[in-house]
């Protein structure tokens, strides 16, 4: 099964403090564009680490950037912290991140972020002018075209807001 | 004065995106974009699981033979 929604719901029920950015960021935001990843800022603190290997523990987590693809479950050691992780469960590809380019560290992200329910519980989502600076320090062809599609549906937004009724 | 707006929607569209899949997104709340999301996700890896087996197919058929 791959499903990123269900796993973002596993991760809401985690304990850990954290937003989704990136690709899925974007589609929670409206595009149309399809990601394979799931991307989500958050501090690595060891007790972090524990809750969120204890909520991925049936997933078969384990790092998609090492040859070996260690299991998640043993690395990092108990009492370490990371940077990021980019893991790979039976449920789809989850990246943990600590800072995100061109926005900085967790409390950055966290500050504009707004709400939005999945699953019954609460999550925070990078806000839209955020994701789209954060895709342009990215640089690449691919986030820079996502940003062209992220700033039109922020026209869009705007449009639809109901305006001031002038008398 | 420009519509900046409008020339974010203008470029989006000159960019090749069809912005009434946007419209549709939009009248959705988050967790129905997500959920629309993965079935487009599972088609995708769904196509890419078909082409691969197809590919292989004819390196085991010449295998087979040569």
């Amino acid at each position: 099964m791959n499903s990123l929604s269900e796993l973002l719901k596993r991760l809401a029920d985690s304990g850990v403090e954290f937003v989704v950015v990136g690709g899925f960021a974007g589609v929670l935001h409206g595009s149309a564009l399809v990601t394979r990843d799931l991307e989500i800022c958050a501090v690595l603190t060891p007790a972090n680490i524990e809750k969120l290997r204890a909520a991925l523990r049936d997933l078969n987590p384990r790092h998609r950037m090492t040859p070996q693809r260690l299991s998640f479950l043993q690395t990092p050691a108990p009492g370490e912290t990371a940077n990021n992780l980019y893991l790979q469960t039976d449920w789809g590809v989850v990246d943990i991140l600590s800072s995100i380019l061109g926005l900085g560290d967790f409390e950055s992200v966290k500050a504009n972020s707004e709400f939005f329910e999945i699953g019954g519980k609460k999550c925070r989502l990078i806000s839209l002018p955020d994701l789209v600076k954060a895709k342009v320090a990215m640089g690449r062809e691919k986030d820079l075209l996502a940003a062209k599609e992220l700033r039109a549906i922020s026209a869009k937004r705007e449009r639809d807001k109901p305006g001031l009724e002038l008398k | 004065m420009p519509d900046l707006g409008q020339t974010a929607i203008d470029e989006a569209e000159k960019a090749g995106f069809d912005l009434s899949l946007v419209d549709e997104s939009l009248r959705l709340t988050a967790e129905e974009r997500a959920r629309q999301h993965d079935q487009a996700l599972a088609l995708v890896l769904e196509f890419e699981r078909i082409r691969s087996t197809r590919d292989e197919q004819p390196k085991r058929t010449a295998q087979a033979t040569g």
